[in-house]
C-alpha cells in the first residue's frame, strides 16, 4: 500500500450484483434564480445574475453591497399556512427545497411519506442528508448577544434549538415526518457534494432506499461581513475596483455571496422501479480528498486524487466524461487550483471538455452550491444545454481548461454522447475536495 | 442487507481524550474506573448572572504540547482539543513511533509511518455540537462594544466547524476523505459511523474519528434557560437527579480494516461491530416520547452489527441527567431489551459532564476498553434509582464484554448507536 495515492472500486462494476444503484427521482430547489430545477436551468442558460443589493441587513461599513438574496422569499407559498415560528431562514430554506424535491420525486409532500405500493413500508422511511457550512450563525450570534444584553434568563429557548449546526436538517425532518437517517456535513463550499456522497454511499451499502441529499445556506450580516474581511469577497482585496464575481477570469477578485437549498432525491434503483418513479439520472460515483498541505499545489492534487476517486468508483474513463460542472466561483487561488486538479486527473480528455461554472451567475452559496450545481447537470443531462460562464471575457492564461478563446461565456449545447457521465466537482477554499460522476438514466 | 460480498470488519487500534478528568487514554480510563468527579466551578468566563455556576472544563491544557506542524495560537479551542486527541490516539496506535518534526505535512503519497499507510488513503471524520464557538462569542463581544471594525479575517479562519477536521488533517497530513459531522450530542457516534462506512467501502485505509467541543458561554445559556443544568452534581438514572454539567473535551478513536491491523501486529482493542442512526422526526429539543428513534437506532445497529439484544454485555448510555433524557432512555432501551433486562448500563456523564459532540466519542472509546479490559465505570452519583436497571451504582465493576453498545441522542432529533465487539486473536 506504500506510495498508493490512489485506488479503483473494491465492488463489483455499477449494476453488477451486489451492488446497488443509485438513482437520482427528483430535486426540490430555492435560489436566487429560480424554485425549481427547470427554472433554474433556463436562468442559468440565459446568463441571469443572482446578484442585487442586499436588503437582509445593513450594509454600511461594509464595502461590498450586493450579494445572491432571495427575495422575496415566501415559504408559506409553498408548505402552507403551518406555523413557521420556529424555523430561521435556514431551516425555512430546507423545508421549502424538501418540500418541492418530495413532491417532484413523487413522494407524498408532508406527514409521513412512504411510496405507493413498497411492501416494505418500515425500511422506506426517507433519509435526509444536509450539507451546510454554518447553518445558522445568525441565529447562534442572535441568542447569544440576546443573552449578554438582556441576561441568560432572557435568552430564547427557539434560537437555543436552532443554534446547532445540524437544527435545519432536524426541522425539515419534523416538518416533513422523516425519519430514516438524518445527518450534516460540513465542509465549506464542498458541503453539498459531501452530503451527497454520503447519502448515496447510505443507499448503495443498503441503510436506506431514499435519501433527500444536498445542501442549504442562508445570506446573513456575520457572514457576510466575515468573508468581506477575510477579503474572499469580490472586491474586498482591492476596494475600489470593479467587483467581479467570475470564475476562471483573469480579473476575477473574489466571490459574490449567495443563499438557498437544494436536495436530490436518492433512491435505491430498484426501488425507484417498483413504485414506478421517473429517473432523471444515476449517480454513479464519488470521491473525497483533502489538501492537507496549504498553496496551489496541494490544493489541484487533492482535487485531481478526487476527481481520480470518483471516476475509479463510477467504473468511467476520463474520455467518457462529457462534461464537468466545477465549482470556481472567481476566487483567485481556489479557481486555477481546481483547473489545474481536474487537468491533472483527466489528462487529454481535460483539452476539450466542455466546462460550466453556475457560480458565475448564482454566486457562491457555501453549503448549497454542490447540490445547486448537481441539480443543474442533472438538466444538463436531461436536455442537453450546458450553461455559459457568464462575464468571462478573458481566460485566466495558463489556465489548462479547454474554454473557447472567442465567447467563452456562451451556453452550449451538448451532443448526447457528451450527456452520458457528466463530472461535478466541489472544492473547499479550507480543504475539502468533492467529486461527482453523475450518469444518464 | 444485501448479499453482497461480506463487509471488511473494522478494528479500533487508538483512543486518545482530553476530558476534563484527564488527558490520555491511562488517565483518564484510570479515573472514570474510580468514580473521579470533572465539575468545578466555571472558569472560562463569569457567571454571576447565572443561577447555576459548575461545569465540566478541561483543565490544564497546553497546546502547545500536540500542536506541532500548525501554530497552536491561531487554532480555535475544539480545534487544539481535538489535535491533541488525535496525536494521543495515532501514538496509542503506534502510527507515530519517529515523532515527525515541526515543519510541514506529509505528502499524499508519503507513508504515515508504522502502518504504511500512504496519507492519501488516510482520512479524518470529527464531530461537534458548536464547531468552534468562542469565535462568534468574540464576534458578539466585538459588535455589542461597537467594535465590528476590529473583527479580522480570522472569524472566517478559525469559526466555521469544519475547520476542527480541517485542522486535524493539515496537522497530520492526513490527505485523504476529511468529513465534519456537525450532528450535536450524538456527533461522535456520527462520525465514527461515517468513518465505518468509509473504510468498509475501501475509501480509506486508516481513520480518525470523533469529536469535540469548546466550553461555550452559548451552550451554558442555552441549557440554563431550558433549566437543564443542574446546580450540584451530576446524578443520571437517580429519581432526584436536576439535570446536565456542560462540559468540553475530544476523542479520537484509531479505526482501521482488521486484517491490515492484524498484519501490522497492532493492538486492536475492540471492532467496530455495526451501528445504527435514525431521527425522530418529533421535536427539536425532547426526544420522542416513547423513545421511537432510540428504538429504532439501537435496533439498527443492532442488526448491523448481527447481534441479538441478549448478547450485549454493557450499555453506554447517553444519560444526560436531565429528568426528560433519562426517563425517555430508560423507556427505549426497556424497549429493545426487556423490561426487566440486567444489562449493566451505566452513564460517564455523571463525572464528565456533558462534553457536546466530545461526549459519544469519548463513551466509544470507553466502550472500546471496556470489551478490551472487561471493566465498566460506574454511574456516579447514583442513590435512588428511577428503574430497576442495573444501573452500575458508584462502583466500577469486572465482568466479561462481550460486545458493548453505545447511546447518543442530539437536539434536532438524530440518534445514533454504536456497537463494539470484542475481538479475540485468531
Amino acid at each position: 500500500m506504500q506510495h498508493q495515492t490512489e485506488r479503483g472500486p473494491r465492488g463489483p462494476a455499477p449494476g453488477a450484483a451486489g451492488r446497488r444503484r443509485v438513482v437520482v427521482t427528483g430535486a426540490g430547489v430555492v435560489s436566487p434564480l429560480g424554485d425549481s430545477p427547470a427554472a433554474l436551468h433556463r436562468a442559468l442558460a440565459a446568463g441571469a445574475s443572482a446578484r442585487k443589493p442586499i436588503e437582509l441587513f445593513e450594509t454600511g461599513g461594509i464595502g461590498c453591497h450586493e450579494a445572491g438574496e432571495i427575495r422575496p422569499f415566501d415559504p408559506q407559498a409553498y408548505v402552507g399556512e403551518r406555523n413557521l415560528r420556529p424555523l430561521d431562514r435556514t431551516s425555512r430554506l430546507l423545508v421549502v427545497a424538501a418540500q418541492l424535491a418530495l413532491a417532484d420525486s413523487g413522494w407524498a409532500a408532508a406527514g409521513q411519506p412512504r411510496p405507493a405500493g413498497n411492501p416494505e413500508a418500515a425500511a422506506a422511511e426517507v433519509g435526509l442528508v444536509v450539507g451546510t457550512t454554518f447553518c445558522s450563525v445568525r441565529t447562534i450570534a442572535e441568542f447569544d448577544r440576546r443573552a449578554l444584553r438582556l441576561g441568560p434568563s432572557h435568552a430564547s429557548p427557539l434560537d437555543f434549538a436552532n443554534s446547532v449546526i445540524n437544527a435545519a436538517a432536524g426541522q425539515a425532518a419534523i416538518w416533513h415526518g422523516l425519519r430514516g437517517v438524518n445527518s450534516t456535513l460540513a465542509g465549506g463550499e464542498a458541503s453539498g457534494l459531501q452530503a451527497i456522497a454520503q447519502a448515496a454511499e447510505l443507499v448503495r451499502t443498503s441503510r436506506a432506499d431514499a435519501v433527500l441529499a444536498g445542501g442549504a445556506e442562508e445570506l446573513c450580516f456575520e457572514s457576510f461581513l466575515g468573508y468581506y474581511r477575510a477579503g474572499r469577497l469580490c472586491g474586498s482585496l482591492d476596494r475600489g475596483a470593479a467587483e467581479r464575481p467570475v470564475p476562471f477570469d483573469a480579473r476575477r477578485n473574489g466571490f459574490s455571496l449567495s443563499e438557498g437549498a437544494a436536495l436530490l432525491m436518492l433512491e435505491d434503483a430498484s426501488a425507484a422501479a417498483a413504485r414506478g418513479a421517473a429517473v432523471r439520472a444515476e449517480v454513479l460515483g464519488w470521491g473525497a480528498a483533502f489538501a492537507a498541505a496549504s498553496g496551489e499545489a496541494g490544493m489541484a492534487d487533492a482535487v485531481a486524487r478526487a476527481v481520480r476517486l470518483a471516476l475509479a468508483d463510477a467504473g468511467a474513463a476520463p474520455a467518457e466524461i462529457g462534461c464537468l460542472s466545477a465549482s470556481a466561483s472567481g476566487s483567485l487561488p481556489v479557481d486555477r487550483a481546481e483547473a489545474r486538479g481536474v487537468a491533472a486527473a483527466l489528462g487529454e480528455r481535460a483539452a476539450e471538455l466542455p466546462v460550466t461554472a453556475i457560480k458565475a451567475m448564482l454566486g457562491e452559496g457555501l453549503g448549497v452550491s454542490a447540490a445547486w450545481q448537481a441539480v443543474d447537470l442533472v438538466e444538463t443531462i436531461g436536455d442537453g444545454v450546458l450553461p455559459g460562464i457568464a462575464g468571462l471575457e478573458q481566460l485566466e492564461p495558463g489556465l489548462p481548461l479547454p474554454l473557447p478563446e472567442t465567447a467563452p461565456s456562451a451556453t452550449r449545447r451538448l451532443e448526447p454522447a457528451a450527456r452520458r457521465r457528466a463530472l461535478v466537482t466541489a472544492v473547499g477554499a479550507d480543504g475539502h475536495c468533492a467529486a461527482l460522476v453523475l450518469g444518464a438514466p | 442487507m444485501s448479499a453482497a460480498a461480506p463487509a471488511r470488519r473494522i478494528a479500533v487500534t487508538g483512543l486518545g481524550a482530553v476530558t476534563p478528568v484527564g488527558t490520555g487514554k491511562e488517565e483518564v480510563w484510570a479515573n472514570l474506573l474510580a468514580g473521579r468527579l470533572g465539575f468545578a466551578p466555571v472558569a472560562s468566563f463569569d457567571t454571576k448572572a447565572f443561577n447555576v455556576h459548575l461545569g465540566a472544563e478541561v483543565q490544564g491544557f497546553s497546546p502547545s504540547a500536540y500542536v506541532r506542524s500548525l501554530d497552536p495560537t491561531r487554532l480555535g479551542r475544539a480545534s487544539q482539543l481535538a489535535i491533541a486527541a488525535a496525536r494521543l490516539a495515532l501514538a496509542d496506535a503506534g502510527l507515530a513511533e519517529e515523532p515527525r518534526e515541526p515543519g510541514g505535512p506529509l505528502e499524499p503519497g508519503e507513508p504515515l509511518g508504522v502502518g504504511e499507510v500512504a496519507a492519501a488513503l488516510a482520512g479524518v471524520a470529527m464531530g461537534t455540537t458548536s464547531g468552534e464557538p468562542r469565535e462568534v462569542e468574540r464576534f458578539d463581544d466585538r459588535y455589542l462594544a461597537g467594535e465590528l471594525d476590529a473583527v479580522g479575517a480570522e472569524f472566517m479562519t478559525l469559526y466555521p466547524c469544519h475547520m476542527i477536521a480541517a485542522h486535524v488533517g493539515r496537522e497530520l497530513g492526513f490527505a485523504g476523505i476529511n468529513t465534519m459531522i456537525p450532528a450535536a450530542c450524538a456527533a461522535g457516534n456520527y462520525a465514527l459511523a461515517h468513518a465505518v462506512d468509509v473504510l468498509r467501502a475501501g475509501r480509506a485505509e486508516l481513520m480518525l474519528a470523533g469529536g469535540a467541543d469548546a466550553f461555550s458561554r452559548i451552550t451554558y445559556a442555552g441549557f440554563a434557560r431550558l433549566g437543564a443544568i443542574a446546580p450540584e452534581r451530576c446524578q443520571p438514572f437517580d429519581r432526584r437527579r436536576k439535570g446536565m454539567i456542560p462540559g468540553e473535551g475530544a476523542a479520537v478513536l484509531v479505526l482501521e480494516p482488521l486484517d491490515a491491523a492484524r498484519r501490522r501486529g497492532a493492538r486492536i482493542y475492540a471492532e467496530v461491530a455495526g451501528y445504527g442512526l435514525s431521527c425522530d422526526a418529533h421535536h427539536m429539543t425532547a426526544a420522542h416520547p416513547e423513545g421511537d428513534g432510540a428504538v429504532r437506532a439501537m435496533s439498527r445497529a443492532l442488526a448491523d452489527a448481527g447481534v441479538a439484544p441478549e448478547q450485549v454485555s454493557y450499555i453506554s448510555a447517553h444519560g444526560t441527567g436531565t429528568p426528560t433524557n433519562d426517563r425517555l432512555e430508560a423507556i427505549a432501551v426497556g424497549r429493545v431489551f426487556g423490561a426487566g433486562t440486567r444489562v449493566p448500563i451505566s452513564s460517564i456523564k455523571s463525572m464528565l459532564g456533558h462534553t457536546m459532540g466530545a461526549a459519544s466519542a469519548i463513551e466509544a472509546a470507553v466502550c472500546a476498553l471496556a470489551v478490551a479490559t472487561d471493566e465498566i465505570p460506574p454511574t456516579m452519583g447514583l442513590e435512588d434509582p428511577e428503574n430497576d436497571f442495573d444501573y452500575v451504582p458508584n462502583e466500577a465493576r469486572r465482568l466479561r464484554v462481550e460486545v458493548a453498545m453505545n447511546n447518543a441522542y442530539a437536539f434536532g432529533g438524530n440518534n445514533a448507536s454504536t456497537i463494539f465487539r470484542k475481538c479475540e486473536l485468531s
